[in-house]
């Protein structure tokens, strides 16, 4: 009666469990589901063995403390959405884990498993006879890329909501595996290849996502064709600090346009500066530059990396903007005060 | 106990029972790992009032609640409920008596061909009892994963505005 | 009206479903819900190739697998099928020529799924390539092979009406346009996967076949012709169905699969397709271009117009041909146009087929017309309304192409939407990325023309009264949610003066029902609602006959309402319903059937011209509707904030039901103009899953506010039209309408989606450039 190839199920409860069961063949760490589940019944991969993450008690829990915000790789999508101190310390992150499928997704969904989300593409995403039909891909049991069939590699685009709202605030990951545990910056998890976008070896999963803390003031947007159940086709976190000479921070991280998400390069040029139109321009020039969105989506590439620029430039404005009025209100109660 | 009439012989040797609660009442499920709650729920159990209506995390139409919350049965194995309450729309009526939002749903034609419905009710339950007293934005937030395909949705509102304010 | 409504008791009554607590309860049980313990598992093989000569097919290693129990090919059924009598040109598994990517060519019935799976990877099959074609200018093409040998040129049919001097028309006209507009294919994405249970019982040679149709009479004829066999070994069964707006109002070829697998394999096969299988099944809207000329007066008045229409139809005729007449007529009929020209051609291409969607063949040339007109408008300087003021029809009255007008409430929903929304405030004056926009549209009550002409009235209904001192309804008509069980009760219960929960309906269950050409063209409550008020006028006139001999009183003194049957005028002499019922049984012999049944007169079938009859009808329903929409020039996102729609449906039989199909109507008419369509990648479905058809979610669907005009239509059951189809053909144009007042900019082509908006946009600023440049170097 099952639409899924046969497969069992272990459940460890403790990273050293989950380390050894990973050593067996073909096993594939599993969480909420609500990406590998989908895949299986597309026909896509055949693990022997899955190993739920989930009973584990070092991969739980939002901390947020002095030292900064600790995430389990198993909490899912709908705590953090909503957990009152995220929702006011790390507003980005709570938005982002918001916009992700529908509620039943995000109940099931968890930070691990959006950060190590397959990545997607509209010749992938199918069913055993229409890969078949197709010729089979790049990513999977085939050699061309429909996407980009003169180039050698896979263009599938990363599209989990989390990895750029978690890059801004200067992330970190804790992996555990057979070779111990090791912790690292976020971006460093991924790799531009669709076809193999994590840096994780056999047998490593997510533990645990680091914060530093104080975060600065950032917000997190997505491009959708409609307002639930529907992957970012460009998703963005801007992290924004000004101080009295103008823009003192700036981090802007992509999502959904490339084969990982990836923290923005050259946004140091635009310090010190006022936000303003130009500086806008500039902003949207630099994320035209590097974002490179593929035809892996049924809406049209050009478009997505439109939008990516146009909501960058609406977020950075829209953070200048609080902070200009906190601190109007800041002056306006120390005036009030005298 | 109920034993998983069409799963084939080589599934059944790897079938596992697990005790969960369903729709109130203790149950022992022997199933294989890899069957779905969807699956085993429409063709184990005969509890057919759960739907598919797409290849995997789509639409919605399969939504129950577990602890409480809505999930997919289509992306859910049987197997993880052990240990957790398992409800569907059957265990909604109470004693044969419809539920205040099966009432309200019925009443203010918040279904009309019905298919997307139980689980449109369910993902409803479920907010009305983390929030009995919704806005239309909680609601419209709460069911932005279930589609259906004949209202417009606007009767769906008002079925659920309903149900909340009767339940006042 | 007030009047009117008051002299009811059951009609006119906001009413919830009489099967809608199934439907709460999770107890309503669709075709994959039915129990058949031990039911094999039927599965398909598709094609992977556009369009190939099959050489050869190898089933031997799939027929050696243990646990399948049947292989069929295209060798085992030798008959076509089709839902036209004159186009019927499809095999349920293709023979010799595959024409689509996804069209089957073997199925196979199984003890389980994971058998059936294999036994499909077993089946081998060689086949010589030919030629694809895409687009219906492709298919056009001079050196294009034809698709199927009897049309050359890949043109299934080619349409050229004229009426009324167009030329002269045009010369007289003020102001002449002309624009070509874009609609892409859109599917029904009806929530319930479609699916058969088909039983096969070999020692009567009995066939029962349940399934997902809106037409269980069409699939019963193609049934018979498919496995030649005769019509009384087959039954036919429409459970509950979940959604259809036209995706089954044909036979398609999974039933016939079903049906095929259960007799090769001697049992009960269970045929259950996914949502991918269910897309490539999916009859939808096809691709349309329209290019559309009109003339206008000064005073907004039109004097002619003229429209080419081609429609990308798809591997197979379908309905194709009715499409594309339907495309024509409807141009006709919803305002005064002194002078129709009209060019239709409807093209074979090797993708899925398309078919019947709700609206069929009217919705894409509306878009293109009320676009057109509104931009003529704001050339004249005219309200958008007045220029539809200065051409509405008159009733009684008749078009040039021989449609019947018999009532006309337009006027009264353009005064009602005008007002709601604020028009003349609020036009123009939203603001920067804010619009109004609003449109006409309307829709036939059932085609007073039946496909398959028998004789046989259009519909019959049977009354049955027995000792339990129940009503029971016995209709072919398809419930499939929009409720025309419950319509059929109200009429039955209205009509006998009885409490509505005393009539229940047994519907769609060739064994016990009359026959019923199905629920399509909005014809059932026009229909099957008269064929109703006729059957409970007759078993009325048995009870009353039974009464006045008991009170002793003539027939024609006996009233009857709230269950009571007594002599008008007096008091005292009456009895109840149940003494009635038991004098009436013992006065006609035991348990007596009325029945009632209802023709469309041949003065409403259509002109004379050839296809004449499509688009007739005994009436049209008319809506008017205004959208309101914001409009966000950075990301292309378009919102639609709020909707306005009146409908004059003649008579709400069940007011409810009429506001959810409105609602319904203009929201699937939203997902049309916003987000939906079907995309190909050489023929391949690239939209195949509701993650890829972007169906509006709760989050994108506006509130929508409705007024029922009831224009009393003197040949409706109880006045009744037309309610669930007629407002969807107004919302695309509406929302263009509204963003060329937010932006500026008219849109040509649908989907709106952003990023088809955002290249509008970037087209507009490279043009203004680009002026600008010119009138430097002027």
């Amino acid at each position: 009666m099952s639409v899924l190839p046969e497969f069992r199920v272990l459940a460890p409860r403790s990273v050293a469990a989950a380390i050894a069961a990973g050593r067996q063949r073909a096993t594939r760490f599993v969480a909420g589901g609500t990406d590998l589940m989908a895949n299986l019944r597309h026909g896509i991969g055949a693990p022997a063995t899955l190993i739920d993450l989930r009973g584990i008690r070092a991969l739980r829990g939002i901390v947020v403390g002095p030292r900064g915000l600790s995430l389990g790789a198993a909490v899912t999508l709908a705590e953090l959405a909503g957990h009152a101190r995220v929702a006011k310390d790390y507003p980005a992150l709570a938005q982002a884990a918001a916009a992700v499928g529908g509620p039943a997704h995000r109940e099931a969904g968890t930070v691990g498993g959006n950060l190590c989300l397959d990545t997607r593409c509209v010749f992938y995403n199918r069913g055993d006879w229409w890969r078949e039909a197709n010729g089979h891909c790049l990513k999977y049991q085939g050699d061309t890329c429909h996407v980009a069939p003169t180039g050698r590699r896979c263009h599938a685009a990363f599209s989990g909501d989390l990895a750029p709202a978690l890059l801004v605030h200067g992330a970190e990951v804790e992996i555990a595996g057979p070779d111990g545990q090791r912790r690292m910056p976020l971006g460093e998890l991924y790799a531009e290849d669709g076809a193999a976008h994590l840096r994780l070896a056999t047998g490593e999963f997510l533990v645990r996502v680091l914060l530093p803390p104080a975060p600065w003031p950032a917000a997190y947007a997505k491009a959708r064709a409609r307002g639930a159940i529907d992957f970012p086709l460009a998703g963005v976190a801007v992290a924004l600090r000004v101080g009295a000479h103008g823009v003192a921070g700036l981090r802007v991280a992509l999502t959904g346009t490339n084969a990982r998400p990836f923290l923005l390069a050259g946004t140091e040029a635009l310090l010190g500066a006022r936000v303003d139109a130009g500086w806008c321009a500039e902003l949207g020039k630099l994320v035209q530059k590097q974002v490179s969105p593929m035809r892996t989506t049924l809406l049209a590439a050009q478009y997505r990396r439109r939008a990516a620029s146009a909501l960058v430039e609406r977020l950075a404005v829209t953070l200048a903007d609080a902070t200009a009025a906190s601190a109007r209100d800041g002056h306006e109660m120390v005036r009030q005060a005298k | 106990m109920q034993p998983d009439r069409h799963a084939p012989p080589s599934s059944l040797s790897r079938a596992r029972t697990r005790a969960f609660r369903l729709n109130g009442r203790a149950h022992a499920a022997l199933v294989a790992d890899h069957v779905l709650l969807l699956d085993y729920l429409r063709e184990g159990l005969g509890l057919t009032g759960t739907k598919r209506g797409c290849d995997g995390g789509e639409c919605g139409a399969c939504t129950v609640l577990i602890d409480g919350r809505p999930r997919l049965a289509c992306l859910t194995r049987a197997g993880e409920c052990a240990g957790h309450q398992v409800e569907t729309i059957e265990g909604l009526a109470d004693g044969g008596r419809m539920s205040p939002l099966q009432r309200a749903f019925h009443e203010r034609l918040g279904t009309q061909c019905g298919y997307c419905t139980p689980g449109m009710i369910m993902a409803a339950e479920g907010l009305l009892r983390r929030n009995p007293d919704p806005d239309e934005a909680a609601i419209r937030a709460a069911l932005a994963g279930n589609i259906c395909r004949c209202t417009g949705y606007v009767k769906i509102i008002e079925a659920v505005q309903s149900a909340a304010g009767s339940a006042r | 009206m007030t009047a009117r409504r008051n002299a009811w008791d059951v009609v006119g009554q906001p009413t919830p479903l009489i099967d809608g607590i199934e439907k709460v309860t999770g107890k309503a049980q669709y075709t994959a819900d039915l129990p058949a313990p031990g039911a094999l598992v039927g599965g398909i093989l598709r094609s992977p190739f556009s369009h190939a000569r099959i050489l050869r097919i190898d089933t031997s290693a799939a027929r050696a697998l243990p646990g399948v129990r049947a292989v069929i090919t295209g060798e085992d059924c030798a008959f076509t099928y089709g839902v036209l009598p004159i186009a019927m040109n499809e095999y349920p598994l293709a023979r010799a020529v595959v024409r689509y990517r996804g069209e089957p060519l073997a199925a196979v019935a199984a003890v389980d799924e994971a058998s059936a799976a294999q036994a499909l990877r077993l089946i081998r099959f060689e086949v010589e390539e030919l030629p694809a074609y895409y687009t219906a200018h492709a298919a056009r093409a001079a050196d294009a092979i034809p698709l199927h040998a009897d049309k050359p040129g890949n043109i299934e049919r080619a349409v050229h009406h004229r009426f009324g001097d167009v030329e002269a028309g045009f010369a007289e006209a003020d102001l002449v346009s002309e624009r070509v507009y874009r609609c892409a294919e859109v599917a029904h994405a009806q929530m319930e996967l479609n699916a058969a249970l088909a039983e096969y019982d070999p020692a009567r040679d009995h066939l029962t076949l349940r399934s997902t149709t809106q037409v269980p009479y069409y699939v019963h004829l193609m049934l018979a012709r498919c496995l030649a066999m005769d019509m009384s070994r087959i039954r036919v069964v429409k459970p509950f169905v979940g959604g259809g707006f036209g995706a089954r109002v044909e036979t398609l070829n999974f039933e016939i699969i079903a049906a095929l697998l259960a007799r090769a394999a001697g049992g009960t096969v269970r045929l259950q397709l996914s949502r991918e299988e269910t897309f490539l099944t999916h009859r939808g809207r096809p691709e349309t271009e329209v290019r559309l000329k009109l003339g206008m007066t000064r005073a907004g008045r039109l004097t002619a117009c003229a429209c080419e229409v081609v429609q990308r139809g798809g591997a197979y005729a379908g309905y194709g041909v009715i499409t594309i007449l339907y495309a024509g007529a409807l141009l006709h009929g919803l305002y005064d146009i002194p002078a129709i020209a009209y060019d239709g051609f409807r093209v074979y291409t090797n993708l899925p087929p398309c078919g019947a969607m709700r609206g069929h063949g009217s919705v894409d040339v509306r878009f293109a017309f009320e676009s057109l007109l509104d931009a003529m408008a704001a050339e004249a300087g005219l309200d958008p309304f007045a220029v539809r003021r200065a051409n509405l029809l008159a009733a009684p009255s008749e078009t040039q192409n021989g449609l019947r007008i018999e009532s006309y409430g337009l006027g009264e929903c353009l005064d009602w939407v005008e007002r709601a929304s604020f028009w003349g405030e609020r036009h123009g004056r939203l603001g920067p990325g804010r619009g109004l926009g609003m449109a006409c549209s309307h829709y036939v009550s059932g085609a007073a023309k039946p496909i398959h002409w028998t004789g046989e009235p259009h519909a019959v209904v049977h009354l049955r009264l027995d000792f339990d001192g129940g009503i029971t309804l016995l209709t072919g008509a398809a419930d499939i949610g929009q409720g025309s069980s419950t319509v059929m009760a109200q009429a039955a219960a209205e009509v006998l003066g009885i409490r509505l929960d005393r009539v229940r309906v047994v519907a769609a269950d060739s064994l016990l029902t009359p026959k019923d050409n199905g629920s399509y063209s909005s014809r059932v409550t026009f229909m099957v609602g008269n064929a109703t008020i006729d059957a409970a006028r007759a078993l009325r006139a048995r009870l009353v006959a039974a009464a006045a001999e008991r009170l002793g009183a003539p027939e024609e003194a006996i009233a009857c309402e709230h269950e009571t049957f007594h002599v008008a005028g007096e008091d005292g002499r009456e009895m109840d319903f149940a003494e009635v019922a038991r004098a009436a049984l013992a006065r006609d012999g035991g348990a007596i059937t009325a029945k009632g049944s209802f023709t469309c007169p041949v003065a409403f079938q259509g002109g004379k011209h050839k296809g004449g009859a499509v688009g007739a009808t005994m009436g049209f329903s008319y809506a008017a509707q205004v959208v309101e929409v914001a409009v966000d020039i950075d990301t292309g996102m378009v919102t639609v904030e709020k909707v306005w729609v009146a409908q004059d449906c003649g008579f709400a039989i069940n007011p409810l039901a009429v506001e959810g199909q409105i609602q319904g109507a203009v929201w699937m008419g939203m997902g049309q103009a916003i987000g939906e369509e079907t995309r190909y990648e050489h023929g391949l479905a690239l939209h195949a899953s509701l993650l890829d058809y972007r169906v509006p979610t709760i989050l994108d669907s506006p509130p929508i506010a409705l007024h029922i005009v009831e224009s009393i239509d003197p040949n409706g059951p109880f006045g009744a039209k037309e309610a669930s189809e007629g407002a969807l053909a107004g919302f695309l144009p509406a929302l263009a309408n509204a963003i060329a007042d937010a932006i500026g900019l008219r849109p040509d082509e649908l989907p709106v989606t952003p990023d088809r908006l955002l290249e509008a946009l970037a087209k507009r600023r490279r043009e203004r450039r680009l002026a600008r440049a010119l009138e430097g170097v002027a």
